[in-house]
């Protein structure tokens, strides 16, 4: 699982919010870093989509944010950073140099179906009626994101008929 | 090295991020390592001006500059004895040392027994990708027999430096083994090394995603890396973990080989044991600092 120091079984609102919004924060910190390197390594279109998408992350977590301020105003989290690992935010190793747009969104497809299955390991083990409710939201969510990254996916061209194993941008010297 | 069971200092994995951005290749194995690094400093809680990160030359070394702490990217194969010297002249840092395998096993060898048994209280990470990257491509110390490069046409004609057998063998007495496809695993390996009192070695197989072997990237990482808690290792056995560190190159067991029960006294204690001895009047460190600040 893809968290770990976390009790599913007592977990409350406001920490099931505080998880929430610290799942976006991880991927739209990773989706950040994944532009900072394709733009490093001249892929400006992947860079794009990848913006794009800690943008959405962004605005997800802000809008979770609110939510959690309505209800328990600036009462202190008890869930850190350091209680999850990669739910949402796709791994490194799906980043290459020069990969195309529709590598980029694939990439993005595959963290939303790890976001999904999170959700669905997750839920069996919750107590609270409010907190499987939010998560029960959240996992619909990615469904509904992966078929949106589905649309856009249908509307590209195909990738050119090439390995991209066979490019490399190569390292930099000191 | 003594420190409290959690941080207490509310310290974040993000504010041990640099304002550097990485320059490695996408897909490069060392992003997972240094995530994994940020996640166990953010749990030992140690303030970034507490600690000290130096490496040598290579792609890996350049971790020090992607870390909030004091950092030196040194000399190649010249990480560990900077990395001692700090310790000696300040033994309340943390030390931290990093390098690739070509640093580590190659250009700087020779420094790693004598670090080994002294005993220093430095963690040292070695990622272990089995090529040097960033020279594009050519063997390295750990590459295996057979393997073509630019400087192997034909292919390999040694036998790789086996790391994990060349510490135990040197006498190490905290050996271990990780991979950034398990970054979660790998963050309380480097956390359970910087705990460890005395010089703790692990070799992180830290796939270079440009120049590697397709069956050496991550992805074959997460097929092929086993627990060596899932085969009932008992990491107190040196002579059992020597025959397991047999499999490196063949099988990817990750966690701690061997861990001394009974660590022996680090060498900055026994130094300041020493000093004691010959001039009982001698000043502890800080004060001596204090004294020179005063004047």
């Amino acid at each position: 699982m893809a968290v770990s120091g976390i009790d599913l079984t007592t977990l409350t609102l406001r920490d099931a919010l505080d998880l929430a919004i610290l799942v976006e924060e991880e991927a739209e910190e990773r989706y950040k870093e994944f532009a900072s390197q394709m733009e490093l390594h001249h892929t400006p279109e992947a860079a794009r989509f990848f913006r794009f998408m800690a943008e959405n992350e962004a605005k997800h977590g802000a809008e979770l944010a609110e939510r959690r301020r309505e209800l328990f105003q600036n009462a202190p989290s008890t869930v850190t950073r350091a209680m999850l690992w990669d739910v949402e935010a796709p791994d490194y190793d799906e980043a290459r140099a020069f990969m195309s747009t529709r590598a980029a969104m694939q990439s993005a497809l595959h963290s939303e179906e790890k976001a999904h299955a999170f959700f669905v390991e997750v839920l069996p083990h919750l107590k609270d009626p409010d907190v499987v409710a939010l998560f029960t939201e959240l996992r619909d969510e990615e469904v509904e994101h992966q078929t949106l990254v589905k649309q856009q996916l249908d509307k590209l061209p195909p990738d050119a008929d090439l390995n991209p194993d066979d490019f490399g941008d190569e390292p930099v010297g000191q | 090295m003594n420190l409290p069971a959690a941080s207490t200092t509310g310290l974040q994995p993000n504010d041990y991020r640099s304002d550097l951005k990485p320059i490695w290749c996408p897909g490069c194995g060392d992003f997972g390592v240094l995530t994994a690094l940020y996640r166990a400093l953010s749990t030992i809680g140690r303030a970034p001006h507490e600690i000290a990160f130096v490496s040598g030359i290579g792609c890996s070394s350049r971790i020090p500059g992607y870390t909030t702490a004091y950092g030196f990217n040194s000399v190649h194969g010249r990480a560990l004895p900077i990395a001692q010297g700090i310790k000696l002249a300040n033994p309340d840092l943390l030390v931290l040392c990093a390098g690739g395998d070509g640093d580590g096993f190659s250009i700087g060898g020779g420094h790693v027994p004598h670090a080994i048994r002294r005993n220093i209280d430095i963690t040292y990470l070695v990622m272990d990708n089995q090529i040097y990257g960033l020279t594009k491509g050519q063997l390295s110390p750990t590459s295996p027999r057979g393997l073509k490069t630019v400087t192997s046409t034909y292919g390999s004609l040694e036998d790789p430096v086996n790391p994990l057998l060349y510490v135990l063998g040197y006498g190490a007495s905290f050996v271990a083994q990780g991979t950034p496809a398990d970054m979660p695993g790998l963050a309380t390996l480097i956390e359970e090394a910087i705990r460890f009192p005395g010089f703790a070695f692990i070799n992180i197989q830290s796939p270079c995603v440009t120049f590697g072997e397709p069956d050496q990237q991550l992805k074959s990482h997460k097929q092929s890396m086993q627990t060596l808690a899932s085969v009932g290792h008992d990491s107190s056995d040196r002579i059992k973990a020597m025959d397991l560190a047999q499999a490196y190159g063949q099988k990817l067991y990750t966690g701690v080989f061997y861990r001394n029960p009974t660590p022996p006294p680090t060498y900055e204690a026994l130094v300041r044991e020493r000093q004691q001895a010959l001039d009982p009047s001698a000043l502890p460190r800080p004060r001596i600092l204090d004294l020179f600040l005063q004047q």
